[in-house]
């Protein structure tokens, strides 16, 4: 098991700067998860830590040994990727042995450690089976495994779930974290799928545009963004956002006129602007409640109603908000019909405010007493 | 009536496919038939399609006073060099093209691939020269060596390797494997199919070459098979009977691998097309 740490990091492509000086440590033994939209930066950057990309500028530690200029396979790293990337020649045994085969390590040790690590995944059964003898699951089982008999220190996965279906991604979400406390290594997962990094993560890296916009717990990510991209990229559907102005404060409350003219209260410290500021108003789906449209409220009209089972999505359009706002209702409650006109309402304490450049307000210490609702 | 319709086009095209079968066998049957002639036979002005006597005569003297066993030989030795210096010549500069990373790459595959503009023979005589001054004038390093850079089969190897997903050679990388390592133990299994393709496909042009090794040899006991052929007449001009025995005896092996290797030929032809084979 080993520590990352990664200083400075910048990749170049010519004149094109792709990584933007990346500062991150990865404790020993942390699951670490980098997620961000395609073309992010995320994958690139664990192909640096793996030395399949060169550092442009920066310094990576690996166990507190500079490893810039190191060989991949001396890094005391193994990767998963995405495509799974099993020699299709070779036996399952023979692709999981491989990396020791070169290493000159004895046949009896290989296959030693390659049952071993295949009674670990259940997969022992298959390997004396080519690749394309085996399904997608169990593909994926074998290149954790292969990754696993190298003993590294560190292990890096590149999007390992994304070629599963939706079932056995999940059940595969479980072993993998199952399989991150048996091992106790560092592992470093790369996705773009949120709920992915929510539930694997015990630290999410959320990068955009080649840098990082915030790095924490799943919890605190979630409950503080940053900044308005990363409120919006966790939590599915979306965080709902609607283009407000401050029209006052008052002790821990800050108060924002909405397209429609309403005011609304937000437990947010919005002391560094004025009022009369443009602001945006963040409301996540399962915070927004819907009343009758006489009470008081966003006035809304409902655009679409999509039964997911436990919940229903109602998507609402809302004058002066571009495309629809989102609400989650519990499946039991009460639904509006499609062109029905509702009114919204949500929590002080559940909402959030972004200024013009999109960074977040901090809440105000009193959020969670204050559920000032609309007036 | 569409059953009718098909059969109609069913004969239409299985006569089709009996014309261009008897017009690619004629001169092969007709070789056969001078071959199994007396030589006097063959030079008569009376036409016929089939000997009129019968006799191996041809072949007889082929085998036993002429060269011809030697010439095999060369020639095997020659196509089978030539074959396995190209391909391991083609593949690493095929995979260097392909998958590596280095300054001057495009302008370098941009030069080997020039050499397809290069007719062979305004080659020839700068190449004699070079050979000369090597001292490799009637030598199998002579006849070979010129043969050996393909840019036909570079290029084939590097787009078929631009194919394979980058994923498999990086695997290979942190797996501790080096380039000619990557190559060997990865790329060239996946790549099976097509390299035998590529090696029967040179191994044949090797066999059938004859004007490179026209120009390089001299000696009777250097000569490969197609040169040869063109000893196989006397003072009183060609022996057609002779001829055609040597002919026939001469593509022979080439005919019986391309028999043995056909199904790989034919698979390594669709992986290089991208069908499905």
């Amino acid at each position: 098991m080993a520590s990352v740490r990664l200083r400075g990091i910048q990749k170049r492509y010519g004149d094109n700067l792709v990584i933007k000086g990346i500062d991150l440590d990865v404790e020993d033994g942390q699951f670490v998860v980098f997620v961000g939209p395609s073309g992010c930066g995320k994958s690139t950057l664990l192909r640096m830590i793996a030395g399949l990309e060169d550092i442009s500028a920066g310094t990576l530690e690996l166990g507190g040994r500079p490893c810039n200029d190191v060989d991949p396979a001396r890094r005391g790293i193994a990767m998963v990727f995405q495509s799974y990337a099993l020699y299709p020649h070779m036996t399952v045994a023979e692709n999981m042995g491989f990396a020791l085969k070169l290493a000159k390590v004895p046949k009896t040790e290989i296959a030693e450690r390659v049952r071993r690590a295949a009674a670990i995944l259940q997969i022992e059964h298959l390997l004396e089976r080519k690749p394309k003898a085996l399904s997608g699951g169990q593909r994926q089982r074998v290149a954790i495994g292969r990754a696993i008999v190298r003993k590294p220190e560190v292990f890096l996965f590149d999007e390992p779930l994304s070629n599963l279906d939706a079932a056995l991604r999940a059940q595969t979400r479980v072993e993998l974290a199952h399989l991150h406390r048996e091992l106790g290594s560092t592992m470093i997962y790369v996705t773009h799928d949120q709920v992915e990094a929510m539930t694997l993560g015990q630290k999410i890296v959320v990068f955009n545009g080649g840098h990082i916009e915030q790095a924490g717990t799943p919890l605190e990510l979630y409950e503080r963004p940053a900044n308005r991209f990363v409120a919006g990229f966790l939590g599915s559907p979306r965080m709902n956002f609607v283009p407000a102005t401050l029209a006052g404060e008052e002790g821990a409350t800050a108060a924002v006129r909405l397209p429609d003219g309403s005011i609304a209260e937000v437990a947010a410290d919005v002391g560094r602007v004025r009022a009369g500021a443009a602001l945006t108003l963040g409301i996540r789906p399962e915070h927004l409640r819907l009343a009758n449209a006489a009470e008081s409220g966003i006035a809304a009209t409902v655009a679409l109603v999509e039964y997911l089972g436990d919940v229903v999505l109602v998507h609402l359009q809302v004058a002066g908000v571009d495309g629809t706002l989102a609400a989650k209702v519990n499946a039991g409650s009460a639904v509006p019909a499609v062109g029905s006109r509702v009114g919204l309402r949500f929590d002080a304490g559940h909402a959030y405010l972004f200024d013009d450049a999109g960074l977040a307000f901090a809440p105000s210490r009193t959020r969670e007493a204050v559920h000032a609702g609309l007036q | 009536m569409n059953s009718r319709s098909n059969l109609g086009w069913t004969l239409v095209g299985a006569i089709c496919a009996i014309v261009l079968a008897a017009l690619w066998a004629a001169p092969l049957l007709w070789a056969l038939s001078t071959a199994l002639r007396p030589e006097l036979e063959t030079v008569s002005a009376d036409f016929h399609w089939l000997p009129q006597t019968w006799t191996l005569d041809a072949f007889a003297k082929t085998l036993g006073a002429g060269n011809l066993v030697r010439w095999l030989f060369n020639s095997a030795l020659v196509a089978l060099a030539v074959t396995v210096i190209t391909m391991a010549i083609s593949l690493m500069a095929a995979y260097a093209f392909s998958q590596l990373r280095f300054r001057g790459k495009g302008l370098l595959f941009a030069l080997a691939m020039l050499a397809f503009l290069l007719p062979f023979e305004a080659l020839l005589v700068p190449l004699f020269r070079t050979m000369n001054q090597l001292g490799m004038i009637n030598s199998y390093a002579g006849i070979v060596l010129p043969q050996v850079v393909s840019p036909v089969v570079i290029y084939v190897f590097k787009q078929f390797f631009d194919g394979i997903p980058a994923d498999f050679r990086e695997a290979a990388t942190m797996d501790g494997a080096g380039p000619l390592r990557v190559l060997w133990s990865v790329y060239l299994p996946i790549s099976g199919n097509i390299v035998w393709a590529m090696a029967i496909v040179t191994f044949i042009a090797a066999w059938n070459n004859f004007l490179w090794p026209f120009i390089i040899v001299t000696s009777n006991d250097m000569m490969t098979v197609p040169l040869g052929l063109t000893q196989t007449y006397d003072a009183f001009g060609v022996r057609y009977a002779q001829l055609m025995a040597a002919a026939l005896l001469g593509a022979l092996p080439v005919a019986l691998a391309y028999v043995v290797f056909q199904k790989k030929v034919t698979q390594g032809f669709l992986a290089a097309s991208g069908l499905k084979g």
